[in-house]
């Protein structure tokens, strides 16, 4: 198997699966129609409806749904075997992925531009909002647990990464002042920030920096607490300091500038692994299982006798890979994203396809490219012992960086350069939705607990415990415990809006079994995996550090809640699905 | 047959492939950051018209003079601002950013 190839049956995916099964749903089932107007036209506001260009609205949704989650998910799969994690990034967008983004759209087009919670409580049953606010909350703490380690433990511990990030957010904040202050034209803004980013990641590259950065990590047997070495422990200090700007400073003068920033990082990054990639053209290494075992054991599966650490099996193929990748495949926020953004700014009702759905096929190409990164990119240079080392190493992120960093070699840019660009994009990545996450959690607990207790809605304090929140999340616990169930939280979102379209076409006298039967399998295959998790980390409590037993503990609360919430949404789904119409009888 | 004569369609099909690759790439950047700012002028065009018109919401505000005298430009965005203001909202509503 050749990488390029691997790309060609990528497009292929997206040629069959976009032109053939998802225009033949648009024009048979949804059939749009163009003489209505759209909510964006209809209560055109200013505010939240807006009507905008299908091309700029396709931007806008790509960047919305893409982040880390396409990256990450697919690196962590590979420990099935690249081939399970390819077939399921292609089947599950061909299925079920563009599926829900579309028909997410059009829900909410069709139906004058409601959010996700109102037609939870109308169309299921009340408490099934109060559900999927529930879900998000957590899904959200799970998100800054899985990125925070990834930040603060991974990529920000490399002695050549924190300048280059610290550097790139000034600039950021350079360009709020150049684009809102001194009003100058964006173009040459762009061109003189990431100029000078780029200088600022090269910086962090010099060795006198190095040996400093070394010196404030300290010995890596240093610890604080538990098994947290004083480098994870600082390093993820600051990113939760990082955060607290993000979330309190007017979002024109910290998130907005630094985001517009690390975009073109990301994207350079992007658009230059892939040219390399082409130019590069590598076969896959022959040492590379496409399979390696249905437990994602990969001692099982090669000699672990020279890794430093241990690394332990994932658990069944079935569910977990499954939900390991959730972005890439499918995933409940892009749901969110589509009815409370998108379907508020769609001019036409034919954009619908060509926005929601293209822009989930693009997020399939970026996660098989990401996937390469892992296959090719550290399987050709280092090996499968290679990508095995870093992932017992906890490394995940790193094996994209590697990755990214070889491919960027082929059209001339040196690995050493290239490795610390790829950790600074990942970085970058995480840490802009970090700080929108750590804003939205809150709002969401002035919202929850403001009238009750009202320092809930000062902006500090909410701030303040949101974090300290993330802390606990970040500084306990096994990373692969909380990716699996951040993917769990995102796939019950998931599952309740293929269950809203279902509820919603079955209403309306349609076809529904093509959102149906995505909605089964993530919901069965999600509550799965959350058990697995729960029983997996309940039942290995005995002889662990302190901060590995608070955060199992933390993880098994919270599956278990997961969990039984779902099954309380799926009881009123199958009460709603027998209801004659599908709107929910609410008391007065 | 001219085999110069098809270059009128390629060049018009390339302009329109970088028009709409323009387009994409301001909708992934610069959209987000004009959109807030819309979005922040708007809302305190609403919260103004509250404060003279709040009594076309059932606000108690007794409507000064000067509210007739606003009145002709505030009317075409009534409907809207009125939509707009007594929407039910909750948090899915704030879930059109970037976090996964």
């Amino acid at each position: 198997m050749n990488a390029v190839i691997t790309l060609i049956i990528g497009f292929l995916g997206i040629a069959v699966g976009y032109g053939v099964y998802a225009r033949s749903i648009d024009k048979n089932i949804m059939q749009p129609d163009d003489k209505k107007a759209t909510p964006a036209k209809m209560y055109m506001d200013g505010v939240d409806f807006t009507p905008a260009n299908r091309n700029v609205l396709f931007g806008y949704q790509f960047k919305s749904i893409a982040a880390l989650g396409p990256i990450v998910g697919p690196i962590v799969a590979v420990r099935w075997g690249w081939l399970p994690a390819l077939l399921w990034i292609i089947v599950g967008t061909f299925f079920i992925g563009w599926v829900q983004d579309y028909s997410s759209i059009m829900l909410g087009v069709r139906e004058d531009g409601q959010s996700f919670g109102a037609l939870s409580y109308r169309l299921v049953s009340p408490r099934a909002r109060t559900i999927l606010l529930t879900f998000i909350y957590f899904y959200l703490l799970l998100i800054m647990g899985a990125f925070g380690k990834i930040v603060g433990y991974d990529l920000m511990s490399n002695p050549a990464v924190p300048i280059g990030v610290l550097l790139v957010i000034l600039i950021g904040l350079l360009a709020g002042q150049m684009t809102y202050k001194w009003k100058m034209d964006i173009i040459l803004t762009s061109l003189v920030t990431v100029v000078l980013a780029f200088v600022g990641i090269w910086i962090g590259t010099l060795s006198g920096v190095q040996s400093l950065l070394t010196a404030i990590n300290g010995s890596p047997d240093t610890t604080v607490f538990g098994s947290v070495t004083w480098a994870q422990f600082f390093w993820s200090l600051v990113v939760l300091v990082i955060c607290y700007f993000g979330a309190v400073l007017p979002i024109w003068r910290w998130a907005q500038p630094i985001n517009y920033v690390a975009f073109w990082i990301v994207f350079l990054g992007i658009l230059g692994g892939t040219i390399g990639l082409l130019i590069w053209h590598p076969a896959f290494p022959a040492d590379f299982p496409a399979f390696t075992n249905w437990n994602g054991d990969l001692c099982a599966a090669t000699d672990c006798s020279g890794v430093e650490k241990t690394v332990g099996a994932m658990g069944p193929l079935w569910p977990l890979l499954f939900v390991t990748i959730a972005c890439g495949a499918i995933s409940g926020w892009h749901s969110l994203v589509s009815s409370s953004g998108t379907a508020r700014q769609l001019e036409k009702e034919s954009d619908a396809l060509y926005v929601g759905g293209g822009a989930m096929f693009l997020e399939m190409f970026l996660a098989v490219l990401s996937l390469l990164t892992a296959v090719v990119g550290v399987g050709v240079t280092r090996g499968f012992a290679g990508y095995v080392s870093l992932v017992a190493a906890g490394k995940n992120a790193g094996v994209f960086a590697v990755g990214l960093s070889e491919m960027m070699s082929h059209i001339g840019i040196p690995v050493s350069f290239g490795l610390p660009y790829g950790s600074v994009f990942l970085t970058l990545m995480a840490l802009t939705i970090m700080y929108l996450v750590v804003r939205f959690m809150r709002v969401a607990s002035a919202e929850f607990l403001g009238d009750s207790i009202p320092l809930f809605k000062n902006t500090t304090f909410g701030t303040l415990v949101a974090l300290a929140l993330s802390a606990l999340f970040i500084w306990t616990g096994f990373w692969a415990r909380i990716w699996i169930l951040f993917g769990g939280a995102n796939q019950l979102m998931a599952s309740l809006a293929l269950l809203l379209v279902t509820l919603w076409l079955k209403s309306n006298g349609k076809k529904y079994l093509w959102t149906l039967i995505p909605f089964a399998f993530m919901f069965v295959t999600t509550i799965y995996a959350l058990l697995l998790t729960a029983y997996k980390v309940l039942s290995t409590l005995s002889g662990l550090p302190v901060d590995k037993f608070v955060g199992n503990i933390l993880a098994g609360v919270i599956a278990i809640y997961l969990v039984a919430a779902a099954l309380i949404l799926g009881w009123d789904a199958f009460k709603a699905f027998r209801r004659p119409g599908a709107e929910a009888k609410v008391e007065a | 047959m001219n085999p110069f004569s098809s270059l009128p369609i390629v060049s018009h099909k390339l302009r329109n492939l970088l028009k709409t690759l323009g387009e994409i790439l301001y909708g992934a950047t610069v959209y987000e950051m004009v959109r807030d700012l819309h979005k922040e002028r708007a809302s305190l065009e609403h919260m103004f018209t509250l404060v003279v018109f709040g009594d076309l919401l059932g606000v108690p505000i007794l409507p000064p003079y000067y509210t007739l005298r606003l009145l002709p430009y505030v009317v075409p965005n009534i409907t809207g601002w009125r939509r707009s203001m007594l929407r039910e909202r909750d948090l899915t509503d704030l879930c059109d950013q970037e976090i996964t």
